[in-house]
């Protein structure tokens, strides 16, 4: 009651008034021709992972199959040991990246003092530096080091770009969190280790959430530090993915881009309550 | 007289106390970020100039630059490579907008429309390449279509959208990962605007048109011109979309970089490290023109 | 100076109706208060008249001309808001100069109306800076001069004070008045505060929950109101419970005169504002006695709380006479025939009001609902 005076929930078609209608309309039919050409490339994906035969000029296969998905879900085959390496990699980088990030974000989302601006360069800059220069910058290091063509390696240089986006999250995170109320808690007899616990720990772990699985999905969507560093050894599911679709066999390769493109979809979908549109669009960033 | 000087002192060292604190807090990060990450960028500068190859006597040089000024591919490359980043983030920045601006107007439904608008953000790039060529290519599914309502009888004769000379696929791949991106940031600015100073220039008799141009945009440039800037840093350095749709030659600079340093020739690695140097080099120069620009739009005055 | 009618506007937003048929006549170069607690659809009126809103229902005309569908960046009213809505990356002249931009006034002319109208506001020299770099009392000035310098048929003013510390409040104010009497505006202020729409306007639009209740000149808000809830809401009056004979109301406090027109019957509460009742004052007709419960000194007047018959009435003079009695001194009230007037009682007492509606009438208030029994015996 109180809030309809203050604050009108019109939109601005609405107020438009007159031929608001119209208008309405045209602007539904833009959005959803934007929705369609963005889900689009998904539609042949679906369609050729399910096909049984998916050959030219057929639009909707005339024989459907779930062979491609079998070879695909095969618990022995190589897919499902791409996704093992592929998870076991990306927990490793986001567990060591929470980890460093955590305490850096605190400090650069809740304190001034010199050389912050610089700090924050340095953080962004492996997000915008090329990573294929990256890549080969480190490759003989690493191949002197024994590095290279093995899983450590690997994860080593995934944290190369997932660190810094962890460390900008949740600098926002501790920004945004109203940690004064850390200090209340200590005003009411709080230890130092329980208003940590209870106060501070439940105020930035949603937050923290989604900072820990944005380098999950980081390390999840690497391909050109794999290739380079891993050497062809280390098989994740995007290089697993690349050498399918030079490999041929469509069905397979799509459904395999499927296979990495869903969990990171699901992901998404599963915490966009937890973000603001802001937050997400760091996705945007996230290679 | 004792006392503020103990006062001083004591004032001094929390101070000093607290700024170790801060450091001691950004300690690994940092470290982390500078040995990989700057290890790796001095280590490719350092290879350029020749040193730490097979050769341990090796003396510095600009050889490996040279050959690159005199190199007609390595022209050619860094031309398809700038025409692919420039057209794709203004594709990417003008698409963005427009989407943002319409998916604000939305009411009922909006929340979900943009929930789908969004989808496309954590797919990684490679699947979104093996999306669009399954979509464009000669045999992909926009080929089947226009065979079957007969626009066209064979695969062949369907235009070439990717491996083509214009990286017109790259460039679909792009826009199409970015345009939700550049959409949800300004999507973003325009939430925590509100309508507000639209609803102000409206009682002061701007119209429509000039309300978008005078309170919309402007309050849009800071945030958009840096997101804008991540996206060409991004379409400019990728390696592996380029590498599944686009043509090897001319090649984009890093998949040039990277053929070069799986050459069988070894002689060529100083090569790839010296285009790794110059992509680094150019994309830092934009990011540094690009986030000048933003902060001068902010203070500039838009009369 | 064009007046303005308001026909019968109706505004809802999804199913809640925030302002239910609001018929007003607003003269024209006059200043006119919205008044209401929040939530009563003063903005929204005030957004329909702007044409910031299109009424579900109802028509806004300016003088014979019917605006109700003309687009608010053609309708000649310029609205100022209560947050000031500056554009943050233009500088005070650029943010004053804005609605000639639009008009497509050249840069030159533009700048030096926006100084001559700076100037106005008492802002000279401020041209260049940002609204970051202005004070909140500045940043409302600059609002104000944003608005005036397209010299508009109607200037509509959004909380003017609101967001403005007291020390800056009466300069405000001041400035409002000093340019709508100038330049003769026909000048809608929407507020909260009742002090604010006093002081500011010469005619009071009273609303409750999307309803026009009361439309008057200030005074008779205080001292006609036409309904309890209006007693209550223009604050701290006394309320006494009474049965009504035509122009005699039998109370706790005895038989009381009211005055001819006094609305309701018979059940009735007698109203007198604290500073019209008397203290020892013989030329007062109507007396009753009582003790002090408390008193207090309120800067330029000086207050008691007194019960008299089981019913507290508060008593304000203008001088510090009162803080000195102490609690249990007895006093005699005069209570004025003219300063008496009379609201209708609602059957269910007691009537729940929400918090949001009314300000609290310290001390008072539901005391005489419920402590009164009004067949108790008169005193004469």
């Amino acid at each position: 009651m109180t809030a309809i005076d203050s604050r009108p929930t019109s939109s601005p078609a609405e107020v438009q008034g007159v031929g608001s209608g119209r208008r309405g309309s045209v602007r539904s039919v833009v959005v959803g021709t934007m929705l369609t050409l963005l889900l689009l490339p998904f539609v042949p994906l679906v369609l050729a992972s399910l096909a049984d035969g998916y050959f030219y000029p057929q639009v909707v296969p005339e024989r459907w199959s779930t062979r491609a998905w079998a070879i695909v879900l095969d618990p022995d085959g190589r897919t499902w040991a791409a996704l093992r390496d592929t998870v076991g990699i990306a927990v490793v980088v986001m567990i060591v990246s929470l980890v460093v990030a955590v305490p850096a974000g605190r400090v650069l989302g809740t304190r001034r003092f010199r050389g912050k601006r610089v700090i924050e360069l340095l953080l962004l800059s492996p997000v915008l530096v090329p990573t294929i220069a990256v890549a080969l910058g480190i490759h003989v290091v690493f191949l002197r080091l024994g590095l290279a063509g093995g899983v450590a390696g690997v994860v080593l240089v995934h944290l190369i770009p997932a660190t810094p986006y962890v460390v900008l999250l949740s600098a926002g995170v501790f920004a945004n969190a109203e940690l004064e109320l850390e200090a209340q808690a200590r005003a009411l007899g709080a230890s130092w280790w329980q208003a940590r616990r209870h106060v501070t720990l439940r105020l930035i772990a949603p937050g923290l959430a989604v900072a820990a699985l944005f380098g999950f999905l980081i390390s999840w969507g690497q391909y050109v530090l794999t290739l380079v560093i891993g050497g062809g050894r280390v098989v994740t599911l995007p290089i697993l993915l690349f050498a399918t679709a030079s490999g041929g066999d469509a069905a397979v390769t799509a459904a395999t881009a499927l296979f990495h493109g869903l969990p990171a979809i699901v992901l998404l979908v599963a915490t966009t309550r937890v973000l603001g549109g802001a937050g997400l669009a760091t996705f945007g960033g996230a290679r | 007289m004792g006392d503020r000087s103990v006062l001083h002192t004591r004032a001094r060292r929390a101070l000093r106390h607290e700024s170790v604190r801060t450091w001691a807090a950004l300690t690994p990060a940092v470290t982390l970020v500078l040995t990989l990450f700057g290890g790796a960028v001095v280590l490719a500068l350092v290879r350029s100039f020749g040193l730490l190859g097979t050769d341990p006597s090796a003396r510095p040089s600009l050889d490996a630059y040279r050959r690159l000024l005199v190199d007609p591919e390595v022209g050619r490359s860094l031309l398809l490579t700038l025409h692919v980043a420039v057209v794709s983030s203004t594709l990417a920045v003008v698409l963005g907008i427009g989407a943002a601006l319409l998916l604000r107007g939305l009411g009922r439904g909006r929340r979900l429309t943009t929930t789908l608008f969004q989808l496309n953000l954590p797919v990684p790039h490679v699947i979104g390449a093996v999306a669009i060529l399954s979509l464009l290519g000669q045999s992909g599914l926009l080929s089947r279509a226009a065979t079957r309502i007969g626009m066209i009888d064979e695969p062949a004769s369907f235009p070439a959208l990717v491996f083509d000379p214009y990286a017109i696929g790259i460039i679909v791949q792009y826009v199409w990962k970015e345009v939700p991106f550049v959409g949800i940031v300004a999507l973003a600015i325009l939430h925590s605007t509100g309508d507000d100073l639209e609803e102000a220039a409206r009682t002061l008799g701007a119209t429509s048109w000039q309300r978008l141009r005078h309170v919309t945009l402007p309050l849009l440039l800071p945030g958009v011109l840096s997101a804008a800037v991540i996206v060409f840093a991004f379409t400019f350095g990728t390696f592996e979309v380029p590498l599944l749709l686009g043509s090897s030659f001319p090649a984009v600079l890093p998949v040039l970089a990277h053929q070069r340093y799986t050459d069988v020739d070894l002689a060529s690695r100083p090569e790839a490290m010296a285009i790794s140097a110059v992509i680094t080099l150019l994309v830092l120069a934009v990011v540094v023109a690009g986030t000048t620009l933003a902060r001068r739009t902010v203070r500039q005055d838009a009369a | 100076m064009i007046d303005l009618h308001l026909e019968g506007l109706t505004h809802r937003y999804g199913s809640v109706v925030a302002l239910d048929r609001l018929t007003l006549d607003i003269g024209g170069g006059a200043v006119t208060a919205l008044l209401g607690p929040s939530g009563c659809g003063k903005t929204t009126a005030l957004k329909l008249i702007a044409g910031l809103l299109s009424p579900t229902s109802g028509r806004v005309r300016f003088g014979g001309r019917d605006v109700t569908d003309v687009p608010a960046d053609r309708r000649g009213a310029v609205m100022v808001f209560q947050d000031h809505r500056l554009f943050p990356y233009l500088s005070a002249g650029d943010n004053v100069a804005f609605g000639l931009r639009m008009r497509g006034v050249p840069r030159r002319e533009r700048r030096r109306e926006a100084e001559a109208v700076l100037d106005r506001v008492g802002l000279h020299g401020l041209a260049s800076r940002r609204p970051a770099e202005l004070s909140g009392g500045q940043r409302q000035r600059v609002a104000l001069a944003r608005a005036l310098i397209l010299e508009p048929e109607v200037l509509l003013l959004d909380e003017p004070l609101a967001n403005l510390d007291a020390h800056l409040r009466d300069g405000m104010r001041e400035l409002i008045l000093d340019v709508q009497r100038e330049r003769e505006l026909t000048t809608v202020v929407v507020t909260h505060d009742q002090e604010e729409a006093v002081v500011l306007a010469e005619d009071i639009a009273l609303l409750f929950d999307g309803r026009l209740h009361q439309h008057g000149a200030p005074r008779t808000f205080f001292e006609r109101p036409a309904t309890e809830r209006t007693a209550r809401f223009f604050g701290s009056t006394n309320l006494v419970p009474g049965h009504r004979h035509g122009e005699v109301v039998d109370t706790p406090l005895g038989r009381l005169h009211v005055p001819d027109g006094a609305p309701g019957g018979p059940e009735v509460w007698v109203t007198v504002r604290p500073e019209r009742l008397t203290v020892a004052d013989p030329r007062a007709g109507q007396q009753v006695q009582g003790r002090v419960t408390s008193s207090s000194f309120l800067g330029t007047r000086s207050r008691a709380v007194v019960e008299v018959a089981g019913i507290r009435l508060t008593v304000d003079v203008a001088d510090d006479a009162l803080v000195d009695v102490g609690p249990g001194t007895a006093l005699t009230l005069g209570l004025p025939a003219e300063a008496l007037w009379t609201v209708p009682r609602e059957r269910r007492e007691g009537t729940p009001t929400s918090p949001d509606h009314e300000p609290a009438t310290p001390g008072w208030g539901d005391d005489a609902r419920t402590a009164a029994d009004p067949d108790v015996e008169v005193r004469s």
